[in-house]
């Protein structure tokens, strides 16, 4: 039971407003523990921060109504704090803050934390805790969310005093952005939050740098010649471009090093958008469902130059069988990765924008025109961005895609969720915009676009912010769509919509015999729900409509929901089964269309 | 037990700037961190890894030797030289997870200060047992003997058990243990190994 306590957004000027304002100054001040913690929020450059109130962090809701330097959005479900943390984070680069009470809100940021962390997201969550004195005795909504989040947070801390706090805090940030980023987490008794002490700001500055996990590696003496020297002698190597190259912003230096070694650049589902689809080193995405042409390079290569990304099973297919003619140069900045899941030659501990930049200070200008030429050779038809569905009267999900793309110029920021839409909104956008493509890519988790895009809208709040999603995974956080109409912000909601748990549905089509086994889903009127919560729907049948509707969309104020009735059974090709070697692929039947 | 990896070698401290295993390696790597030891191939390796003394530090290793498939013989937590500083001794097979990968997860841990990976040539290692044997007086004298001869005191003599202390390598320990079952042991109480390495 979580008591909901109406929050007030203050705009006064307490006296604890005016204190803070002078937070420079050495003066130590009594305050309570609440108080160093809206303290040192706001020295952290906090502004948002998401969450939901409940007994034992009411303390520290009670002190931020007098802070109005920090902007509290009441999310509907502590998930959506924790995504919409987690989205803020991914588009603006600063940590995400989230807040929950003890017990069950702390558990349900569980999913929020876990989904930051595969994803290497910096994000901190501040969680209440029953008073120092009650735990262990299972009080009232009391939880060990430290033992519960320790294997999905890089660092989690109780605090044990109140003079502990303010250095507490630093530490979760520092820990959150520094080196691989990650989400952290602080746990705050009650009685921690009520206690005093004197807090003196400039003396809470934390000396962290002893742990590693905050430092960004020095490039290993020799890596970059060794590294050289492979690119050098490669026929065919290929650029394989993940999540790193984002989380390090090394757009430029990743096109510049495209462009100087002529290799060919594959994207990972999270690496998406880093380089413009439209460069003609650009070839995709690989893996389970990376077209057919991708995968084949892959198969062929005699060098992978591996940047930021940890070659994820969604990525190898069956490892043993995974680019067997090829070396890999590894760039990863967390040691960890390297030889995980396959063994790197070159192994190169870096960030990726430092190592890019050396890697392109180091090596000759490259030629693979015939080698890009043979990969291109092997595109097919199927693999253009056009339409999915043939024939059909329903909207066709590349046609959203399509008209989402051209209503915003390339310019939105699309938040996909997870299934198949996910897959054709990888496939069949057409990113330009670095970071313009989000997604839980790692975790996988549906329900997580719409509070995410809540998030980013937020933090960027001058770019327009789709979100694309089934009507599974849109039900999962619908609610959320209450705190949008309270906070005024506007993102625009495509759902495709087919009545299934699409992507099950796809594997039970394949691998289960097509037992559609719990797979069918109704959802709500989505023009009725909308209008509930104060906004507009749409609901889109035909192919005909799609523009328009998107149209607009985006010429309506405020959130607004479109339901596209899409075709029920539409597959995402090619597809590699589980556990197969990505050049072993399932191609599309065009007969069953 | 002490069937060590050739040319094993500790590593650098974790917490400077330094090299990591991975790329200090020069010879060229060909099994994945996260993947089974080719058939029999298996090995145990003594990690020393010294933790701040900060609630939850232990749990964070432990759980981490868990998830990353570690397979852990024995584990001794005990105080270091440092103040606030724990050093915790595993004995790790890595017959499914290459102990490489073990050493760079574990230096993630924010609680781990250094993780220092030996191979046996180089250390010193030792573990307590305290052996409850079944004893009558005809027996008793056998047993304390047999004791001696691997340096075991007796710890403790009631009328049907002898209790001998050894504090020895494991490979002395467990040879003990072995010829000490034929009077019938009660009870074992074995601490596990830890070690350091050897003065140069």
């Amino acid at each position: 039971m979580q008591v909901a306590v109406p929050m007030t957004p203050a705009k006064g000027t307490s006296q604890a407003t005016a204190q803070s304002r002078s937070h420079d100054t050495e003066e130590a001040r009594e305050l309570t523990g609440s108080q160093i913690l809206c303290e040192a929020l706001i020295r952290e450059g906090v502004e948002l921060l998401y969450g939901y109130p409940g007994g034992a962090i009411m303390p520290f809701y009670d002190a931020l109504s007098s802070y109005s330097q920090l902007h509290h959005v009441l999310v509907r479900h502590e998930q959506a704090a924790a995504h919409a943390a987690d989205g803020y984070a991914r588009v603006t680069g600063k940590v995400g803050v989230c807040v929950a009470t003890s017990g069950p809100g702390a558990t349900n940021l569980v999913t929020g934390l876990a989904t930051a962390f595969t994803d290497s997201i910096p994000v901190v969550a501040i969680t209440g805790q029953v008073a120092w004195s009650l735990i262990g005795r299972d009080g009232f909504q009391e939880t060990d969310i430290l033992g519960i989040t320790q294997p999905i947070t890089k660092h989690n801390f109780l605090v044990e005093r109140v003079e502990d706090l303010a250095d507490i805090v630093h530490e979760a940030f520092r820990l959150a952005q520094g080196g691989r980023p990650g989400p952290v987490l602080v746990d705050v008794p009650k009685d921690i939050q009520q206690g005093k002490t004197l807090y003196r700001p400039s003396a809470s500055v934390t000396s962290i740098e002893h742990f590693r996990s905050t430092r960004t590696p020095q490039i290993a003496p020799g890596a970059i010649a060794r590294a050289a020297k492979l690119i050098a002698q490669a026929r065919k190597p290929v650029i394989m471009s993940g999540h790193g190259v984002i989380l390090s912003q090394a757009y430029t230096e990743l096109q510049t090093f495209a462009e100087k070694s002529d290799m060919p650049v594959i994207t990972t589902l999270l690496g998406l958008s880093a380089l413009p689809e439209t460069h003609r080193l650009a070839i995709g995405m690989p893996g389970m469902h990376g077209p057919a042409h991708v995968n084949k390079a892959i198969g062929d290569a005699d060098l992978i130059v591996g940047v930021g990304l940890r070659f994820d099973d969604r990525v190898t297919g069956k490892v043993s069988e995974f680019a067997p003619h090829a070396q890999i140069i590894h760039i990863d900045i967390d040691a960890s990765e390297m030889h995980k899941v396959k063994p790197a030659a070159v192994p190169i501990v870096a960030d990726a924008k430092e190592a890019l930049s050396a890697l392109t200070e180091a090596i000759e200008p490259g030629n693979h025109e015939a080698w890009l030429q043979e990969i291109r050779g092997w595109e097919t038809a199927a693999n253009e961005r056009g339409t999915i569905v043939q024939g059909q009267e329903y909207p066709d999900p590349a046609d959203i895609l399509a008209a989402i793309r051209a209503e915003t110029k390339g310019e939105a920021i699309v938040v996909s969720d997870v299934g198949q839409h996910q897959m054709w909104t990888a496939r069949f956008y057409n990113w330009t915009r670095p970071n313009s493509h989000i997604t839980s890519g790692g975790l996988g988790t549906m329900g997580f676009a719409l509070p995410a895009a809540m998030g980013i809208k937020m933090g960027l709040p001058h770019e327009t912010v789709w979100v694309v999603a089934g009507d599974g995974g849109i039900q999962m956080n619908i609610q959320e769509l209450a705190t949008l109409k309270q906070q005024g912000v506007a993102v625009k909601i495509a759902i495709m919509n087919n009545g299934y748990l699409g992507m099950v549905r796809q594997w039970q089509q394949f691998f289960h015999n097509q037992n559609y086994s719990e797979t069918p889903i109704t959802g709500p009127d989505y023009v009725k729900l909308a209008d509930a919560y104060g906004l507009k729907g749409m609901r889109i049948t035909k192919r005909e409509d799609v523009a328009r509707a998107i149209h607009e969309a985006m010429e309506t104020e405020g959130t607004v929901l479109i339901d596209f009735v899409i075709e029920a059974e539409s597959n995402v090709y090619p597809m590699v089964a589980p556990g197969k070697a990505i050049t072993d692929m399932i191609e599309e039947n065009t007969e069953e269309i | 037990m002490a069937n060590e990896k050739p040319g094993a070698q500790a590593t650098a401290r974790s917490n400077g700037g330094e090299i990591s295993a991975a790329e200090a390696r020069t010879q060229s790597i060909t099994r994945a961190g996260q993947s089974n030891a080719p058939e029999g191939a298996a090995r145990t390796y003594r990690l020393v890894i010294q933790i701040n003394e900060r609630p939850g530090a232990v749990d964070r290793v432990v759980g981490l030797l868990r998830r990353r498939r570690a397979r852990m013989q024995t584990l001794t937590i005990g105080r270091s030289e440092q103040p606030d500083v724990a050093r915790v001794t595993a004995v790790i097979d890595d017959s499914e997870v290459a102990v490489e990968q073990v050493v760079e997860q574990l230096r993630k841990v924010v609680d781990v200060q250094q993780v220092t990976l030996f191979s046996s040539e180089q250390l010193v290692e030792r573990e307590l047992a305290l052996i409850k044997v079944q004893s009558d007086p005809r027996h008793s004298r056998a047993i304390i003997e047999l004791g001696q001869q691997f340096g075991a005191h007796v710890a403790d003599v009631a009328p049907a058990t002898v209790t001998l202390e050894i504090t020895s390598s494991t490979a002395q320990v467990e040879q003990l243990v072995q010829q000490l079952q034929p009077f019938g042991i009660c009870e074992l109480a074995r601490t596990g190994s830890v070690a350091m390495t050897r003065a140069q």
